[in-house]
């Protein structure tokens, strides 16, 4: 049953990025609901399964984009190896510490992406605009996330 | 809590392991066609940018000529749109040189030297008493000059100046209610008070009841008015009323020649009014 839903999960994560990005952008700019999945699971997830919903949601952002095929998927599987790491010292469920997390790891999370595509791929798809912006809109947007998957975990032991 | 570090460290090796070999090796045709049709599906806006090229490497070149034909036709569909929208700005401007060269004509026939302004706006609460023209006193425009507008191949009076700043003005207009002209009513040449009463049309007072006054007489602007020059078509008798039993004259309206509504550019007479009538500053240079 819970399989299930995480693969719910999983699809809605998708399709809600998809429909926001595709509606709901104001100058181009929308919160990355991919990465404040990935970092809601690696909040709420243990570590094996935080670092697979990092690694899968990974896959279907690198389905998405034009650049490196695999960046996105190493990319999240070492954000939630690290928030792994973080959590078993800081309280990683509380507002503030999302907020601040959600920001952090934005900023280091587009820099790794940025290098992992200049690397593979010979190009940075990564404008300032959406460096600048970005992880203040993902900061918003993880609480929320989190909450749902929260709830979700509750009420079904997913994740 | 040793057994779930190490399965976490068996996790982090063996998805980052996975997504290095995905990095490295490309994938198989199929899969890598598979992932241009997710994305492009999903995201076409995506594929617009210069590095097309390397996207669509070890791709079939019948699925890259797919692509490429869907983006040729989304640019010809945008092409089309900007021609269309370019279509209906030419069309304006044809309308407007064809009303100008119209009003041109016109200018050129007028007793009075003077210039073109363009109206540039209008108040929706104070739409028949005044609006602002593109023409101050920098460019030789100053308080109390005639306003004038063209409708039907002819200048009729709209209005005067009523203030003047360096690079726009307001005119009062003549249906403004605060606007008054004395005007000489055609063929007699009997004056009378037209006055604005801030809709589209003026009222005609101070006319003798044993005039024979009719409606469809013509209204000019009369020689002992100061304001305007002699002569300028205001407008139309639509309606005399009949004496009240309190006054000893009557009443008519009046249809100004100048519809407020269309007006787009008015001619501004340049005239030499006694000092008493100029603003202030003006006077005083």
């Amino acid at each position: 049953m819970s399989i299930l839903v995480e693969v719910f999960l999983y699809l809605a994560t998708g399709a809600a990025y998809w429909w926001w990005t595709q509606n709901f952008t104001v100058y181009g700019l929308a919160p990355n609901l991919i990465f404040a999945a990935a970092l809601s699971a690696a909040i709420l997830a243990g570590p094996v399964k935080a670092i697979a919903w990092g690694f899968f949601l990974g896959l279907y952002a690198d389905m998405l984009g034009v650049s490196a095929f695999g960046a996105y998927a190493l990319t999240y599987s070492l954000m939630a190896y690290c928030v792994y790491v973080v959590k078993r010292h800081f309280d990683m469920d509380s507002f503030f510490s999302q907020l601040v997390a959600a920001v952090s790891l934005s900023w280091i999370c587009m820099l790794f992406y940025m290098g992992l595509s200049l690397v593979f791929a010979r190009f940075n798809p990564t404008g300032l605009k959406i460096f600048l912006a970005e992880p203040f809109l993902n900061a918003l947007a993880v609480p929320v996330v989190f909450q749902l998957f929260y709830q979700a975990k509750r009420r079904t032991g997913a994740l | 809590m040793s057994r779930e570090k190490d399965a976490a460290n068996y996790a982090l090796v063996f998805f980052a392991v996975l997504s290095v070999l995905l990095l490295l090796f490309p994938a198989s045709k199929l899969a890598h066609t598979a992932r241009i049709t997710v994305s492009y599906s999903l995201y076409p806006s995506l594929h617009y940018g210069a590095k097309y090229d390397y996207f669509v490497r070890n791709v079939p070149a019948n699925f890259v000529d797919l692509l490429e034909t869907d983006q040729d036709n989304r640019a010809l569909k945008e092409k089309v749109r900007n021609l269309e929208l370019r279509l209906q700005e030419a069309a304006a401007l044809v309308a407007e040189n064809e009303r100008l060269a119209g009003a041109m004509r016109v200018s050129r026939a007028l007793p009075w030297a003077g210039s073109w302004a363009r109206v540039v706006n209008k108040t929706p609460s104070d739409w028949y008493g005044s609006f602002f023209i593109d023409k101050g006193s920098a460019d030789g425009i100053s308080v109390n000059d005639t306003v004038l507008g063209m409708e039907g191949g002819r200048a009729a009076l709209a209005g005067r100046v009523f203030e003047v700043y360096p690079k726009f003005s307001k005119v009062l207009l003549l249906t403004n209610g605060a606007a008054s002209a004395v005007c000489s009513i055609a063929p007699g040449g009997m004056e009378a008070l037209v006055e604005g009463k801030g809709t589209w049309l003026l009222r005609m007072s101070y006319v003798p009841e044993e005039s024979a006054l009719a409606e469809g007489a013509e209204l000019v602007t009369a020689q002992g008015g100061l304001l305007f020059p002699a002569g300028v078509p205001v407008g139309k008798v639509t309606k005399v009323y009949p004496r009240e039993s309190f006054m000893n004259f009557i009443t008519a309206d009046v249809s100004p020649h100048v519809d407020v509504n269309t007006l787009k550019e008015v001619y501004i007479v340049k005239r030499r009014l006694p000092r008493e009538f100029l603003a202030p500053w003006e006077a005083a240079q």
